[in-house]
C-alpha cells in the first residue's frame, strides 16, 4: 500500500468526499487488486461522484451564472484594464489629468479584485466538489473570451506571423491563451483563486462580512460606473459623447451580481445558522 | 421494485449478516455472478438503498489489512428485505415456465 502507484491513488482519491476516501481506499487495498484494476474502480467511482454533482442546481447556476455570465464581463474588464495600463504606461496623451487618471485606474484595478473575490467565493460556495470543472471554465472564459470576440467581430486585426519560428509563435500563442500574463489577468487571479478556495470551505459568510462585501462591491461599482464617465470622452476624439451611464452601469453589474446572491444567502441562512447546506452528493456514512 | 444489482447487493448484506461492509459486499456479488463489480456501481448504488431506507451504513473499525482504513458496515433494514422478497417473488412468477428456469430446475435435482 506504500508504493508510488498507491500514493498516486491517494492523491487521486481526494477528489471524494474524506470519509468515502478512507473506506475505497481501505477496500481498494484489502481486495488485493493491482494498481491497474484500482486506479479503474476509483476513477469510475470519482466520475460517478462528479457526473451526480450535476443533478442538482447549484453547479449549473455556478457554471452560468459565475464562469459565463460574471467571466465574460471580468474578461472585458481585465481587458480594458489592460489596454489602459498599457496606454497609461506609454503615456497616451488625455485631457485627464494625472490624478483623474490614477484614480481611473486604481478604481478599475480594485473592483475587478472585490468582483473576482465575490466571484470565486459564489463559485466555490455552489459547486461544492465540481469546483474544479467550473473553476477551469471561469479562468478561460476570464482570460480569452474578450480578445476572442474582439478577434471575431473584427476589432482587433490578427497579423499573420512573418516569424521564422513558427514553433515559438505557436507557443507564444499558447502561452498567451492559458496563462496569466498581464496584470489585470493577475488582479483577477489571485482573489479568484483564494476566493474560490474560501467558498468550497466555508459555503456561506455571516450577515457581517457578506453586507462588508456587498457594500465594497456596490461602492466600487458606482466608483468605476463615475469614473469611465469621465475617462472615456477624455481620451477618444472631441465629438464623442460618450457611452451612457446605463450601458457602461451593466457590465459592471454582470460582474458583481454574486455579491447580491452572497448577501441573499446569509440573510436567508441567519435565522437557522446551523443549516450548513449539505454537499449535494456524496457517502452519507451514519456514525455509531 | 428493486433493480437488479440493486437486489444482488442485498442479498448480498443480508446474507454477510453482520460481517457486511463494501469489500465483503463486493467479493459475494463477484461470487453470485461470475462478473466483477466495479467500486463506483457498489458505492452509487448503497447510497441510493440507504437513501430509499433499504439498508443502513455505519463507520467500522479500521482493520490493518485495510492500511488502518475503516469499513462501511452495512445492515439490512426490514423494509430492505421486504422489498428483497418482492423482487425475488416477482422474478419467480415471470421466471414460471420459461425454458431456462425449466433447465435449471433439472440442473440442479
Amino acid at each position: 500500500m506504500m508504493g508510488v502507484g498507491w500514493r498516486l491513488l491517494s492523491v487521486l482519491a481526494r477528489a471524494l468526499e474524506p470519509a468515502e476516501r478512507d473506506v475505497v481506499l481501505g477496500d481498494l487495498a484489502e481486495s488485493g487488486e493491482g494498481i491497474g484494476a484500482a486506479t479503474r474502480d476509483l476513477l469510475g467511482l470519482i466520475v460517478r461522484r462528479q457526473l451526480a454533482l450535476w443533478v442538482f442546481w447549484r453547479p449549473w447556476l455556478a457554471l452560468f451564472g459565475v464562469s459565463c455570465l460574471a467571466g465574460f464581463s471580468l474578461s472585458r474588464i481585465v481587458f480594458r484594464l489592460n489596454v489602459d495600463l498599457h496606454k497609461h504606461a506609454v503615456g497616451y496623451a488625455t485631457s485627464l489629468t494625472a490624478g483623474q487618471e490614477m484614480a481611473f485606474l486604481l478604481c478599475l484595478a480594485g473592483a475587478l479584485m472585490v468582483w473576482s473575490w465575490t466571484g470565486g467565493f459564489v463559485l466555490g460556495s455552489l459547486s461544492g466538489r465540481a469546483v474544479w470543472l467550473t473553476w477551469s471554465v471561469f479562468y478561460f472564459v476570464v482570460l480569452d473570451s474578450a480578445w476572442t470576440r474582439f478577434v471575431l467581430t473584427g476589432r482587433i486585426l490578427l497579423r499573420t506571423a512573418r516569424s521564422h519560428e513558427p514553433l515559438l509563435q505557436t507557443l507564444r500563442f499558447l502561452m498567451g491563451i492559458t496563462l496569466p500574463l498581464s496584470i489585470g489577468a493577475l488582479l483577477f487571479l489571485f482573489p479568484a483563486l483564494f476566493g474560490a478556495f474560501l467558498g468550497v470551505r466555508r459555503r456561506i459568510l455571516t450577515v457581517h462580512n457578506a453586507s462588508l462585501i456587498a457594500s465594497a462591491n456596490i461602492a466600487l461599482t458606482v466608483l468605476t460606473t463615475w469614473s469611465t464617465g469621465w475617462y472615456e470622452p477624455a481620451h477618444l476624439p472631441a465629438r464623442w459623447p460618450g457611452v451612457p451611464w446605463s450601458t457602461r452601469l451593466l457590465p459592471f453589474l454582470l460582474a458583481s451580481w454574486p455579491a447580491a446572491y452572497l448577501l441573499a444567502c446569509s440573510l436567508s441562512t441567519r435565522s437557522r445558522p446551523k443549516d450548513l447546506t449539505p454537499a449535494p452528493t456524496g457517502a452519507r456514512l451514519g456514525q455509531h | 421494485m428493486l433493480g437488479e444489482f440493486e437486489y444482488l447487493l442485498l442479498s448480498a448484506a443480508a446474507r454477510l449478516g453482520e460481517g457486511a461492509y463494501g469489500a465483503a459486499i463486493r467479493r459475494e456479488i463477484e461470487g453470485a455472478t461470475r462478473r466483477r463489480c466495479s467500486v463506483g456501481a457498489l458505492y452509487t448504488t448503497l447510497d441510493r438503498l440507504e437513501a430509499k431506507g433499504l439498508l443502513r451504513t455505519w463507520m467500522g473499525d479500521p482493520t490493518p489489512q485495510r492500511g488502518g482504513r475503516p469499513k462501511r458496515m452495512v445492515q439490512v433494514t426490514g423494509a430492505g428485505a421486504r422489498e428483497a422478497k418482492a423482487f425475488y417473488r416477482a422474478v419467480n412468477r415471470a421466471s414460471h415456465g420459461v425454458s431456462w428456469a425449466a433447465d435449471r430446475t433439472r440442473g440442479s435435482s
